[in-house]
């Protein structure tokens, strides 16, 4: 009986070993927040359904990179799998096998380009190869008091005062007008970023780019400085405008302070990134859960311009499990994984998802994401961006704090970019 | 007597030495190797050797200079003021009685808090709308000001926060010190006709410089690791005017993840602690010979 029973788990074992289509372990390094709680949660499933096994690890998003550095190299990788924040996929572009080359799946479709929202692709090329797969659509966009902005009184007075509706602002100039009429109620009218983090160079670039500037270029292969010193100064003293319709403190703000006062209820309008929304929309912390309306951000006199920095999945060249982890990667961009995982917290890449009246519904953040898509803009591609953002974000802090006047930061912004491509051997 | 060191000693002392060359001294050997390189963290198979070519470039890094002159202004203004705070509260409190033990030992309390809680904290009482801090001194006639948001006011508000942490530290060596002070000392001054100063000069100080010596030492040491609260409470803004040399390192080594430049400033901020270290233990040294 013993030996029968003995027979009969092998052949099972054996035939659990052969139905599954894989039968291996991939280690999978992404940031840790919302979206990848969501798709911890989903994993139960892909392994039911491929027999990988998920080691899926989550760090802080600040120390990614140094995690990438010291366990990924050409020839050796800790990962199947790792995530990057789209300005640094131009520095780790020669590690990671490009999307080109990845298998297609034997359990998911590889996913075809045009199912990605727009220009989110555009998050993992450099150089004009695809070296990876984008995994959310992140990108600014707007956030504004709809209370404020159905309030009859508010509309009238509006009207009288600037001689057209009150609304979502669409452009920079309405966006000064309206953070300007709400100062006079006691509102502050717009959120800056200004702490020394990252926030504060996609803000800099973000008016740059209204203005139809931008501080560096990649012409003919050649990364070139190319602030046009007008535009630049425009945009730093439009910026200083809306300073002062801010909280005070307004140089000083970063995602907690913003985060703060607009769920106060302290702010009529200000950018937010897609992962820190239902932060806004959460009535336990809140005072303004369901009071807002998400549009893109408004737009410049050169037109729309909304920062991007979408998430993208890189396969290193030294994975050893590359088909295992190809598999993983589509079944996180797959229809079914995330129309399962949104309402867990997690943000698509996808279209269809995004433009779901049903997710809407919930979301209504999510159009919003897909029409700020449309217009997205990526930070300087450029594979010391971490130099360029400080260099870009020093001169910035300083001109908009009055520290020195926007011409000369503007001027000193160009030398800095110039030393470092010199520096660098461009 | 002579000792007779043989092979057995050294099986005893060899767990010890392997644990110390392998945690203290192969990472200082590993950072000056490091330091002698063009190594950047996502290209470390194309390291570059330099020789002394990133030392070099420091002192042309305008803001490494910069950062090594704030971490040094922290020294020395923090410093002094912990070891004075610390000392006179010693000296108000070398007294018996329940009263004083608690005073004491709830004094101490600041120590214990985590730098990165301490940071943010003080951040958050610092915040112009709802902060504690600002609120009362908005009632003293300072106005509504984003105190973290003004370079001057920022580099002091950092200082500030760490006396408040540390002065405590100071205050329990220099108490530990006092309270094995023999009376005799102060009663024969008394009886001499020493007034209050006289007796804290001619007594009290020389008899604690070794303690306050080794006090200074162990603060020092720690006053140039100083990252957490003040990456926490200003991240080395506004601008850079609170860019202390650890933060800049941690930014060349692992934002820019220049490791070979950043190991460069490692080592300078190693000759700087043992330069200022040798200093104060030269001079205690010297003091202790003088009192033979």
């Amino acid at each position: 009986m013993r030996r029968v029973i003995s027979v009969l788990l092998l052949v099972f074992t054996v035939f659990l070993a052969f139905s599954a289509p894989y039968n291996t372990t991939i280690k999978v390094l992404a940031w840790d927040d919302a979206l990848t709680q969501a798709l911890k949660e989903g994993i139960p499933d892909f392994e039911k359904q491929t027999g990988i096994k998920v080691v899926l690890e989550l760090i802080p998003s600040g120390n990614l990179l140094q995690k990438i550095g010291v366990s990924v190299s050409t020839d050796k990788s800790d990962y199947d799998l790792v995530t990057v924040d789209e300005p640094y996929v131009p520095a780790l572009a020669h590690l990671f096998t490009p999307f080109n080359n990845w298998s297609t799946g034997k359990v998911y479709k590889k996913p075809n380009l045009s199912v990605f929202a727009p220009n989110a692709f555009d998050a993992a090329q450099w150089m004009g190869t695809f070296v990876g797969m984008p995994v959310n659509a992140n990108v600014y966009i707007w956030i504004t008091r709809k209370d404020l902005i159905n309030d009859p009184k508010n509309k009238q007075d509006f009207k009288s005062k600037y001689g057209y509706n009150l609304g979502v602002p669409k452009t920079f100039k309405e966006l000064r007008d309206m953070a300007e009429f709400f100062s006079t109620k006691g509102i502050y009218g717009f959120a800056p970023f200004t702490k020394q983090a990252e926030g504060t160079t996609a803000e800099a670039i973000f008016m740059f780019e209204g203005f139809g500037t931008r501080p560096l270029e990649i012409v003919n292969n050649r990364v070139v400085v190319a602030l046009d010193d007008k535009k630049a100064v425009e945009a730093i003293n439009f910026y200083k405008e809306l300073l002062k319709f801010s909280p005070v403190g307004a140089l000083d703000m970063g995602h907690s302070e913003r985060i703060a006062a607009f769920n106060q209820g302290k702010v009529f309008t200000m950018f937010q990134w897609p992962a820190l929304v239902p932060q806004h929309e959460d009535p336990n912390s809140s005072l303004v859960a369901g009071k807002i309306t998400y549009s893109a951000p408004p737009v410049g006199s050169a037109g729309a311009s909304a920062i991007r920095g979408c998430w993208v999945l890189g396969m290193p060249n030294a994975s050893k499990n590359k088909d295992a982890a190809a598999e993983f990667a589509y079944w996180w961009a797959s229809l079914e994984t995330g129309t399962k995982l949104v309402p867990k917290g997690f943000t698509p890449a996808r279209s269809d998802i995004l433009l779901n009246p049903t997710m809407n519904k919930d979301r209504p953040w999510f159009k919003a994401i897909f029409d700020s898509m449309k217009g997205s803009i990526a930070r300087p591609r450029f594979p010391q961006y971490a130099e360029t953002s400080q260099i870009i974000r020093d001169n910035w802090l300083a001109a908009i704090s009055g520290k020195v006047t926007p011409e000369s930061a503007v001027k000193k912004m160009k030398d800095d970019l110039n030393d470092l491509l010199k520096k660098l051997g461009y | 007597m002579k000792r007779n060191y043989n092979f057995k000693h050294w099986i005893f002392i060899l767990p010890a030495l392997v644990l110390v060359i392998s945690i203290l001294v192969y990472p200082i050997f590993y950072s000056i190797y490091m330091s002698a390189y063009d190594w950047n963290l996502f290209h470390s198979d194309a390291k570059k050797f330099l020789g002394f070519e990133n030392y070099l470039s420091l002192f042309k890094d305008r803001e490494f200079l910069h950062s090594l002159w704030l971490q040094l202004g922290f020294i020395v203004i923090a410093l002094p003021i912990e070891t004075i705070l610390g000392f006179f509260v010693a000296i108000l409190l070398n007294r018996d009685g329940k009263f004083y033990d608690v005073v004491r030992a709830l004094l101490l309390l600041p120590v214990f808090v985590l730098p990165v809680i301490s940071g943010l904290t003080w951040r958050m009482l610092l915040q112009p709308e709802y902060g504690m801090m600002s609120f009362i001194l908005e009632k003293l006639g300072f106005g509504v000001k984003a105190w973290l948001a003004e370079p001057n006011f920022a580099y002091s508000m950092v200082i500030i926060q760490d006396i408040w942490r540390m002065w405590p530290f100071m205050f329990m060596f220099i108490y530990a010190g006092l309270s094995g002070m023999p009376r005799e000392y102060i009663e024969a001054a008394q009886i001499d006709g020493a007034g209050f100063w006289k007796k804290i000069t001619k007594i009290v100080i020389p008899y604690l410089r070794p303690t306050i010596a080794t006090a200074l030492l162990l603060r020092l040491i720690d006053a140039l690791r100083i990252f957490s609260e003040v990456y926490v409470m200003t991240g080395g803004g506004p601008g850079n005017s609170t860019l202390l040399l650890s933060l800049y390192i941690n930014k060349q080594a692992f934002e820019f993840f220049n490791i070979g430049y950043a190991a460069a400033m490692g080592v300078i901020l190693l000759i700087v602690a043992l330069v200022i270290a040798f200093f104060i233990v030269r001079g205690n040294i010297q003091f202790e010979g003088e009192k033979g």
